[in-house]
């Protein structure tokens, strides 16, 4: 195997690991809602620009990471209070929360820009920094890259197991599948919509700090386009399975990365919007999405 | 006891209920009868915490419960088992029963009250792994009343149990409701279209028309009474 390939193959894993996070993400909210925070790119930036500024007001790394994902849980609430919930209840299963998430995500980049300024600032380095590495087949292999992959996989194994194993798991899907029937059961659907935009949002910042951490700068565009190949993800594995998160975003990061090295750089993003399509032509549902099954 | 008190209903402009009120005793049967829209599935789900409630209270035991949300409701013991057979229809039959059970009274545990289920209607044991959406009409009625008896509710509000199922199914349903309702000593409520067939079990009947209450009494007594002409004359 030539090293060359081996490094975008590399590199296509732990990117791949990030939009899989993000995809996690969207799939959370998904499940409760069939919703999407379009705005979820605009977490991942504020999420990392808190960090570096936090940091740089003297917070060790990690109470910086906390601080701001504790921030950015906050808005998660707030963009289901004021964001989704309006667009769904005023005028009875409407597509508004398309516009009025990913509008509020325009603002929050536009927010930023004036606060943090528009120039990219350095990530500071927070487990390894990009010197570290270890010995893989006879490759060197950033630990930032595995560390990245880590915590993807991780969080990834846990949501498959919530949602599988456990009564609430059970809830949410119920929450998706009938809101009136589930409220009459007594399950809490209000307090789990507004815990799984909660949860989504905080995925969407450690996909952020991940991410910047990889890249080394954030700026306030950033994570507008990653949230883009994050929805291939999605669709490409099955809107809604944690497993199809992890599957499509590996292969949406590695096939990119691939074209990206042999092909071109421009083709990278292209190529991603094209597994889009021809998921959609082939298999709509997902690599691991179910068809819905019913009978009148 | 379930207590309705000059209940009203609205959407919008609609006016789904009027002034409805009612005294639904533990241990009784209370049938709500009336054609397509008389406000039938809007009494229940003013009950159970869904349906808009203008003016008016609800009050079970003796407890004020009209601005409390759902879940809240569901948890003092409301059961509601919603028209038009409403099931997790993507979720397994056990998942549905197991879902019921978990967010209920959990009076007994998980398995004694599958157990219990299953001896009743075993063809929901042998069914246990399949989505509940591809069940017979029958089926998913059984599991609609296991779902609802599993989380053992103190008011069980029960939303036209005989809809299009064939006529032995329906004796079966009926006999099941009459025999859970005589042991357990709970507030049981049937939204019927069919009245012959809720009046013979019940011990008290009430006929909606156009949201409002036009006659009240005794099951038997409206059953009988006048011939039945009475009835009849109210459902025209």
């Amino acid at each position: 195997m030539d090293d060359f390939f081996f490094s975008l193959l590399l590199a296509g894993i732990s990117v791949g690991a990030v939009y899989a996070l993000i995809a996690l993400g969207l799939n959370l909210t998904f499940w409760t809602t069939k919703t999407l925070n379009f705005g979820q790119g605009s977490l991942m930036m504020l999420c990392a620009m808190l960090t570096v500024f936090l940091s740089s007001q003297g917070l060790a790394a990690a109470l910086a990471v906390l601080g701001s994902l504790v921030l950015v849980a906050a808005l998660g609430m707030f963009i289901e209070r004021w964001t989704v919930r309006p667009a769904l209840t005023s005028s009875g299963g409407s597509m508004g929360w398309v516009v009025s998430t990913l509008g509020f995500g325009i603002f929050l980049q536009g927010m930023a820009a004036k606060y943090f300024g528009s120039q990219a600032m350095a990530f500071p380095d927070l487990v390894f920094t990009a010197q570290d590495f270890v010995t893989l087949f006879g490759q060197y292999v950033s630990l930032q890259y595995l560390v990245v992959l880590a915590v993807a996989v991780a969080l990834i194994l846990t949501f498959e197991i919530f949602v599988r194993c456990t009564v609430w798991g059970h809830a949410v899907h119920a929450v998706s599948l009938d809101p009136e029937l589930a409220l009459v059961q007594g399950i809490p659907v209000r307090r789990l919509i507004l815990g799984s935009f909660m949860l989504s949002s905080i995925l969407a910042g450690v996909a952020g700090v991940l991410i910047a951490q990889i890249g080394g700068t954030v700026d306030p565009a950033f994570g507008f386009d990653l949230v883009l190949l994050g929805f291939v993800a999605a669709v490409l594995g099955g809107m809604g399975s944690s497993l199809g998160a992890l599957v499509g975003g590996l292969l949406v990061g590695v096939i990119s990365k691939l074209v990206g090295g042999y092909v071109s750089t421009a083709a990278e993003h292209g190529i991603a919007f094209a597994l889009l399509m021809l998921a959609l032509a082939v298999r709509p549902q997902g690599l691991f999405g179910r068809p819905e099954v019913s009978k009148a | 006891m379930l207590e309705l008190r000059n209940l009203s209903v609205r959407y919008g402009a609609v006016r789904a209920l009027e002034g409805v009120s009612l005294q639904a005793v533990p241990g009784g049967i209370t049938a709500i009868l009336g054609a397509n829209g008389a406000g039938k599935s809007s009494l229940m789900r003013a009950i159970s915490g869904i349906a808009p409630v203008a003016a008016g209270q609800v009050l079970l035991d003796g407890q004020d419960i009209t601005t409390l949300p759902p879940p809240v409701r569901a948890r003092l013991g409301v059961a509601h088992a919603m028209e038009g057979r409403r099931l997790f229809r993507q979720l397994t039959v056990e998942d549905n029963l197991k879902l019921a059970w978990s967010f209920g009274a959990r009076r007994e545990k998980l398995a004694a009250s599958l157990a219990e289920v299953y001896a009743r209607f075993p063809i929901l044991e042998t069914k246990a792994r399949t989505a509940a959406g591809l069940l017979s009409g029958g089926q998913q009625q059984m599991l609609i009343l296991s779902c609802t008896t599993i989380r053992s509710p103190r008011f069980l509000l029960l939303d036209e149990p005989s809809l299009g199922l064939a006529p032995i199914i329906v004796q079966q349903i009926y006999g099941f409701i009459t025999n859970y309702a005589a042991q357990s000593g709970i507030v049981v409520m049937i939204a019927e279209q069919m009245a012959t067939l809720a009046l013979r079990v019940s011990h008290q009947g009430l006929v909606l028309r156009r949201g409002r209450v036009v006659l009240a009494g005794a099951g038997e007594e409206l059953l009988r009474g006048n011939d039945g002409k009475t009835l009849a004359a109210s459902y025209l």
